[in-house]
């Protein structure tokens, strides 16, 4: 037992997939024996049926359609959200003035949930790409516009000095040491943001469109189809999972003297 | 002994004046002459204004009043013909040590080729050789600091400026980084400016030793070490070596007892 947490424990990648492998199996098992003893199939079906309704989907051709929808909107728009929140946490940082006067509006708009608006964007955007677009961009856009600027602001005086010492000019200091060293924090809002995007496209998808796992998600229920729910839910599970695993090991890699 | 002029430092006081807050005097009518190929050091208790001295010959802040001439020329910005070895850890986490040892060049405009290549060679006068590919977390301090001062080296500057480069090391790693200076400064003839707060250090390296009283920072004594060179750790039990450290002791706290009086 000691020695299997001793190997659990290890910032290996064999380590870490073996943590999800287990935490993956737990839920199983839970999950088959809390459905044993639920047996209304309308609230709880068990493990298999959802695999069964997962290989229904797949065979009938509703899963590639759904996921392509899914996968590229929330995509694109994340790509976006990443882009667009790195250049304004850039501004943010690098104007004492905007980040007086712009940081308390973009807080405000950060605490707000801005989710709750999708069905105004759809009535002002209609229904298909562009709304999900606006409505992942604005989720998803704060913690990187926050992380941004937290980890530019962050940078050690000290690196900054030697920079200097050695004749840098200001855009090298950005390049060699400001921005290096914001990298890894900025990582870290953006695996923030991939969870909010994904929560985003879902809620989108609910409000306004045919195809994609939030509309399946949706109409499975309405005809308390309560595998193919499951079943969708659990393929945004592993997106989820996908995003969060890549994001904190690239965290790790940008920044391995923040472990030992 | 050579006895061409390297650093000049005329006149030199600095008040830092900031919003809000009383003015901090931290230096006053600082005067003095390096030669080339020296090797002087600064001692005065914390806070007498010895990393601020340094900066402003660096040219990281500007003085308030005075100026610093390298080679008859005034300086007033960082330049190549001086480097400074910091007291603080100030290598960048992300680089490996043979990419710190060559920021200095690369940020210089060298191609990354050339500057391994240079990086390597004080990479192994700093005694690093196999770590070169290590990433400063995985190094002890004292091989930190080794790293520090061959990236200071790795430009070629005319002046080295450290500012207690040692003050975070163990006595042990301390002593042998000290010998591992001198040999350094004696294989490379650079003049060498030494902040530390440490006597023995000061005496055991230098040809001079320049004592600063407290706040504001002036300079109290200027005192000539002529213990023979070259020098081994023996030389810190003889003699001369303890009659050295023991006089400017007592300066120094004299310093300390009269910034007590002053409260
Ligand atoms: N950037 C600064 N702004 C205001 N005061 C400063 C600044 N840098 C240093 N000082 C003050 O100047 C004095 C001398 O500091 P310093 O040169 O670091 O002393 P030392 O290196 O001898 O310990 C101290 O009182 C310190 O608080
Ligand atoms: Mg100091």
């Amino acid at each position: 037992m000691r020695r299997l947490y001793d190997f659990l424990e290890q910032d290996t990648r064999t380590a870490s997939l073996a943590r999800i492998a287990i935490s993956v199996v737990a839920v199983l098992l839970i999950w088959q024996v809390v459905s044993m003893v639920v047996t209304n199939r309308l609230l709880l079906v068990p493990p298999a049926d959802v695999a069964a309704a997962l290989v229904h989907e797949v065979v009938d051709g509703a899963m590639w359609t759904n996921a392509t929808a899914t996968v590229t909107a929330v995509v694109t728009s994340f790509v976006v959200s990443v882009a667009i929140g790195v250049a304004i946490g850039l501004a943010l940082a690098s104007s004492r003035m905007l980040s007086l006067t712009g940081g308390p509006v973009l807080s405000a708009l950060n605490s707000v949930p801005i989710i709750a608006l999708a069905p105004l964007f759809i009535a002002w955007l209609g229904l298909g790409f562009t709304s999900k677009f606006v409505l992942v961009i604005l989720v998803a856009v704060f913690p990187v516009v926050v992380t941004t600027e937290a980890g530019l602001r962050a940078t050690d005086p000290q690196l900054v000095e030697a920079a200097r010492s050695f004749n840098a000019r200001p855009m090298q200091i950005f390049t060699t040491v400001t921005f290096p060293y914001a990298l890894p924090f900025i990582v870290s809002g953006v695996r923030v943001a991939w969870a909010r995007a994904l929560v985003g496209i879902v809620v989108a998808e609910f409000f306004g469109s045919f195809a994609g796992f939030g509309f399946a998600i949706l109409s499975a229920s309405q005809t308390f189809d309560t595998a193919r729910v499951l079943g969708y839910v659990i393929m945004l599970g592993a997106m989820g999972l996908i995003g969060s695993v890549l994001f904190a090991s690239l965290e790790r890699r940008l920044a391995p003297w923040r472990q030992e | 002994m050579n006895s061409a002029v390297r650093l000049r430092v005329e006149g030199i006081g600095k008040t830092f004046r900031r919003r809000n807050k009383p003015a901090v005097e931290a230096l006053r009518d600082i005067d003095m002459t390096i030669a080339e190929g020296e090797f002087v050091s600064i001692v005065g208790a914390s806070g007498s204004g010895k990393s601020t001295l340094l900066r402003i010959i660096d040219g990281l802040i500007p003085a308030s009043e005075g100026r610093i001439l390298v080679d008859g020329r005034i300086v007033d910005q960082p330049g190549p013909d001086r480097a400074v070895v910091f007291q603080q850890d100030s290598l960048l986490p992300w680089k490996t040590v043979i990419d710190n040892v060559g920021y200095g060049l690369s940020l210089a405009g060298m191609p990354t080729r050339d500057a391994h290549r240079i990086a390597q060679r004080f990479i192994d006068i700093a005694g690093l050789g196999g770590f070169e590919h290590h990433y400063p977390h995985q190094l002890s301090g004292g091989m930190r600091q080794r790293v520090n001062v061959a990236r200071a080296l790795a430009v070629n500057p005319k002046i080295l400026l450290l500012d207690e480069p040692f003050a975070a090391l163990d006595a042990q790693t301390r002593e042998i980084m000290q010998t591992e200076l001198l040999s350094i400064w004696q294989e490379t003839r650079k003049t060498v400016l030494l902040i530390t707060h440490q006597i023995d250090e000061a005496v055991f390296l230098s040809d001079r030793v320049i004592v600063f009283s407290a706040r504001p920072g002036t300079i109290r004594e200027e005192i000539a070490v002529p213990l023979p060179r070259p020098r081994t750790l023996e030389l810190k039990r003889s003699q001369a070596f303890v009659g050295l450290v023991d006089r400017i002791w007592k300066l120094i706290e004299a310093e300390v007892r009269a910034g007590l009086k002053q409260g």
